[in-house]
């Protein structure tokens, strides 16, 4: 920028704008209109080059266009088409150029000699690397090795990974079967989402849009603090509520009061994990008071009752868990009703400390049928030891009223990575899964991903690997002997992260460490790789509204920096089957000058026809986004008979299906309803992927059961954890902007100001904090921008020099095996 | 930026009824700039007479926050000072410059940190203000150690997205102590929020705005 006069630069691009607006006035603008103007390497009067790309930090997805000159990037901009975030960014994104000129990127490989990183050759680290899985695979068999990828892989870097562990080890394996050890860290983020998805719909990922932000007016945030955490969705969410201040509400559930607290209408302050027993009660409140809607409940839904005492995960291999913990039993109506009659609101005014007044008050809110009603959440619920049931609990609730699939009705599990969605749960990087929601497990489903690769299927192991909690047990206990972390920082993330760490140091386990800078996980590797980042290669990513985004290789990467995709397929190359064929040969055959496209529409094949389906490449690459399912008019399925009752679908033969399984804007539901006259459909909503409950969505019935560890009187307080607007994960990018290091320099712990007066702790005050796992110091903030309940504390993980998950525990939602970062015991003491 | 254009930067204020721990020198011409002095500072002219330049609160602050004066920083020698931009005051509890202090230079009477005032931070530059451009940034109002009581979050909408909302960082003189995080956090390069001598106007008595009916 530097070199540009700031003045010029922004008279050309408004110019640029001027007539992109002037295009969009010609006729009225819908999703999916490109605007060629400012983007696919068109180059301005200054001589800049400008092409589209997203966001690299949360799951929101917000659209950014990338000025480059001379292989560098000059200058950023919101993008105006991309209806995630209409060229709107947060301060991250802001400052999102310069995550990639950071002073230390890694250039060169790094081999471990003689206990110390050394510079190497690709060509030796890559042997090395090929050598170890021969002999772990050989000797182990598929269980010996372990991959820990990202929701921030690329969706072609997931698949090639999920290729390369499930299907492609398979060739070199003792057992002759893939390894299902693949987990991404979206594990730790928003595997309970998932399992709920599951278990309520048989379709992973939210049935809403975020354009549900203008269209509700009743907004319920469970331990979301979106204010900080989803800073351009929480804008909307402002927005509407100003332009119809009377009847907007915002309804903020939380045990902590954050910023969105601060906004809100009605702020319910609850004991940690007792949001299973003010769920319930609103269910108890919507039942009681007849506010469900009983057609839609006769047409649509089907009661379950799940299992109870289902244990935390504390124990290696999760000992403690009975094999049923995520059974489901069908029950009626009836009993489902008497199931929840005992959670009245002094019940759960006892158990959350909520009084009884501001429960009915918000009980109200949530089942008025005149009100649309949205839920958001993301790590309060996920990060939860019961959070697959209370995940399943909100979708009861909006269930029950019928306040689901239409505009500005649902509830929208949001998401914490840019590719959570459409890499982790698309692709399935999952010790369990397969892309588009098809599991390992199942034969029928094994059958399909080997038929698209073109492999037998024998070679798909039908044995579910281990997630991620117990692959990194797993390592200290000898089981795992080389791990492959990718686009991850394991290292500072993992819960009760001493035990890791010094099994990573201390036992008989190989690491390899892709990544950009170094981490705390690369100074427990063998290898490091130096990898190329975001736009130093081509991309998409999916955001949390279902939502693909493509973007070109704009940049050249620094150095030897190369792409993870680029450094497997060196590895298989490596790993020899026969004297003439390696396992490249078998996963990887695409051409080299169609690479991407080609593995694109491979990958696609997964999901067309299963309501999953994803728009071509061609189509992609053009767009500033496409939502799923991006229906054809008649290609695997014909729906050339519901076409023209489907919103916006004149004149196309495509539509983005923004409400799924609402027959005005889904085909699938259309079709489904079309096909089954015998039934009736409320509101023409049909939950056609739940063919396991005869197309019924599934309401549940569970109780409030307490966390795995709870304050006593040696830890006293509560700890949890989670993110500042300023940084973002582990900061290993942010950390790395002088502005945003300058504005948050290190973590704090945030302390109730009445448990600091009783304590005499004061702002700045260093204060250690211990628990059973071990001790850290962190300064003290006292009414800050989070202010914990009585009780307590809240400390931030992005601070390398302080690490919090030294002292968090390592229990799990037995069903999701999503760890609980929000809640244990800890005591608080002046240093 | 250099250390010497920050405490040389001119500012059109009015000098007129000005108390508190900052000071105007007249260096060049008619170039007026001005520093802080640390909290408790009583008014310019009393404080130069009540500092004995012993350094002590200099020596005492934990986080280095304050400076003493050299000849080239165009402040009288030996005497504390502050800059923002470069360490801000933390507001310890304990106050330990004003417990340094052996004479009357800082006022031993305040006890509460928060009544301090070293100046006021202002939003100086609202065109290029982040905040203000809708980006959601709003560092200030969140670094801010008087959480959404010195500075609060004005709403306006976007009016170019037309979908989303514009979060204004406002400045409450009456609660901001000036101390500075704010201006240090600003992630531009020249901050958008400086801290300006604070100007104690005499309040106009003879109307009553709207806000002040309503609080």
């Amino acid at each position: 920028m530097s070199t540009l006069d700031r003045r010029d630069f922004i008279k050309s691009s408004a110019a640029s704008l001027a007539v992109a607006s002037l295009v969009a006035s010609c006729g009225k603008k819908q999703e999916g209109d490109s605007n060629a103007q400012n983007v696919g390497g068109k180059v301005d009067q200054l001589g800049i080059k400008w092409d589209k790309s997203v966001c690299r930090f949360c799951g929101t997805g917000c659209g950014v266009l990338i000025g480059t000159k001379k292989d560098k990037v000059v200058a950023t901009k919101g993008d105006p088409d991309c209806w995630s975030n209409k060229g709107l960014n947060c301060v991250k994104g802001y400052f999102l150029s310069k995550i990639l000129y950071g002073k230390d990127r890694l250039t060169k490989p790094l081999i471990r000699k003689n206990g110390k990183l050394t510079e190497s050759t690709w060509d030796e680290a890559l042997d090395l690397i090929a050598s170890k899985y021969e002999e772990v695979l050989k000797r182990d068999g598929s269980d010996g090795v372990a991959m820990f990828g990202s929701g921030q892989w690329t969706v072609f870097e997931g698949y090639a990974a999920l290729k390369f562990m499930k299907a492609g080890l398979g060739y070199i394996s003792k057992d002759g079967v893939g390894s299902n050890n693949l987990d991404p860290n979206a594990r730790m983020c928003m595997a309970s989402a998932v399992a709920a998805f599951m278990r309520t719909f048989q379709s992973d990922e939210p049935m809403g849009s975020y354009e549900d932000l203008e269209h509700a007016d009743t907004f319920f945030t469970w331990g979301a603090n979106m204010a900080e955490m989803h800073p351009v969705l929480f804008s909307r969410i402002m927005d509407t509520k100003m332009k119809n201040p009377d009847k907007v509400k915002i309804v903020d559930l939380g045990t902590q009061y954050t910023r969105v607290s601060e906004e809100s209408d009605l702020y319910l302050e609850f004991k940690p994990q007792t949001d299973l027993a003010i769920a319930n009660y609103f269910i108890h409140y919507i039942i009681k008071n007849k506010l469900y809607d009983k057609e839609f409940v006769d047409d649509n839904l089907v009661f379950k009752k799940g299992e109870t005492n289902i244990g935390y995960g504390l124990k290696d291999g999760g000992a403690d868990i009975p094999k049923t913990a995520g059974k489901m039993t069908k029950i009626s109506f009836k009993e489902y009703k008497k199931f929840v009659s005992k959670f009245d609101a002094k019940y759960a005014s006892k158990i959350s400390g909520v009084p009884v007044a501001k429960l009915e008050e918000a009980a109200k809110l949530i089942s008025d049928p005149n009100r649309k009603v949205c839920s958001y959440w993301t790590m309060g619920f996920n990060q939860h030891t019961r959070g697959t049931w209370v995940n399943q609990l909100v979708y009861s609730i909006h269930l029950l009223t019928g306040k689901i699939s239409k505009p500005g009705e649902g509830p929208f599990s949001l998401t914490g990575q840019p590719s959570a969605c459409g890499t982790a749960r698309e692709v399935g990087t999952f010790v369990h899964r397969l892309p588009a929601d098809l599991v390992v497990k199942v034969e029928a489903h094994r059958k399909i991903a080997a038929d698209i690769w073109k492999i037998p299927v024998e070679k798909i192991n039908p044995k579910v690997g281990k997630h991620t909690i117990e692959m990194f047990r797993a390592i200290d206990n000898g089981k795992i002997k080389l791990l492959w972390v990718q686009v991850a920082n394991p290292y500072q993330s993992l819960p009760n992260l001493n035990r890791f760490t010094k099994a990573a140091m201390e036992k008989d386990v190989f690491i390899v460490v892709s990544d950009v800078y170094p981490t705390r996980s690369t100074e427990v590797a063998d290898v490091v790789l130096p990898s190329s980042m975001w736009i130093e290669k081509e991309g998409m990513f999916g955001n949390a509204e279902r939502r693909t985004q493509h973007w070109d290789k704009i940049v050249n990467a620094p150095g030897e920096a190369k792409n993870e995709i680029w450094q497997m397929i060196e590895v298989a190359k490596r790993l020899k089957i026969d004297s003439k064929t390696t396992v490249a040969d078998k996963i990887f055959t695409y051409n080299e000058k169609t690479f991407y496209k080609d593995m694109w529409e491979e990958y696609r094949l997964f999901s067309l026809g299963r309501a999953k389906d994803l728009a071509p490449y061609d189509v992609l690459r053009k767009e500033h986004g496409v939502v799923w399912p991006y229906v054809a008019k008649n290609d695997k399925t014909d729906f050339t008979d519901v076409w023209d009752g489907i919103e916006n679908t004149e004149a196309n033969d495509y539509v983005s299906v923004k409400w799924r399984y609402n027959a005005k804007y889904d085909p699938y539901a259309a079709k489904f309803i079309k096909d089954h006259p015998e039934r009736t459909f409320k509101d023409g909503i049909a939950f056609y992927k739940a063919s396991k409950s005869d197309y019924c969505a599934t309401v549940f019935a569970v109780p409030y059961e307490p966390a795995a560890e709870v304050p006593d009187k040696k830890y006293p307080f509560w700890l949890c954890t989670g993110r500042v607007l300023e940084h973002w994960h582990t900061g290993s990018m942010t950390m790395r902007v002088p502005e945003l290091r300058r504005a948050v320099p290190r973590a704090v712990v945030n302390i109730n100001p009445d448990d600091a007066k009783r304590m005499g702790i004061n702002r700045g005050d260093l204060i250690r904090v211990k628990s059973r796992r071990g001790e850290v110091v962190f300064p003290a903030d006292v009414n800050g921008r989070s202010v914990p309940q009585k009780g307590m504390v809240f400390i931030p993980f992005f601070d390398e020099t302080r690490l919090v998950n030294q002292i968090t525990l390592d229990c799990y939602d037995p069903i999701s095996k999503e760890p609980d970062y929000k809640k244990c015991a800890v005591t608080i003491e002046k240093v | 930026m250099e250390r010497r254009d920050f405490i040389k930067r001119s500012v059109a204020v009015s000098a007129i009824g000005l108390t508190g721990g900052f000071s105007f020198i007249s260096l060049l011409g008619n170039n007026k700039t001005y520093y802080f002095r640390p909290p408790g500072a009583v008014e310019e002219s009393q404080f130069l007479a009540a500092c004995i330049r012993c350094g002590k609160c200099v020596q005492d602050c934990p986080y280095d926050s304050l400076k003493l004066g050299s000849l080239e920083d165009g402040i009288n020698i030996g005497t504390p000072y502050i800059e923002f931009r470069d360490v801000p005051c933390y507001m310890c509890a304990d106050i330990p410059c004003i417990a340094a202090c052996p004479t009357t230079a800082l006022n031993h009477d305040l006890k509460d940190i928060n009544s301090s005032n070293m100046g006021t931070a202002v939003l100086t530059d609202r065109e290029d203000c982040l905040s203000l451009n809708g980006i959601r940034c709003e560092i200030c109002y969140r670094v801010c150690p008087l959480t959404n009581k010195a500075i609060t979050l004005t709403k306006h909408p976007q009016s170019i997205t037309k979908k989303h909302t514009v979060f204004e960082p406002v400045v409450h003189k009456e609660i901001c102590t000036g101390c500075g995080i704010c201006e240090n956090a600003c992630p531009l390069d020249t901050p958008a929020i400086t801290v300006l001598p604070t100007e104690r106007g005499d309040k106009a008595a003879h109307y009553i705005l709207l806000r002040e009916q309503q609080s």
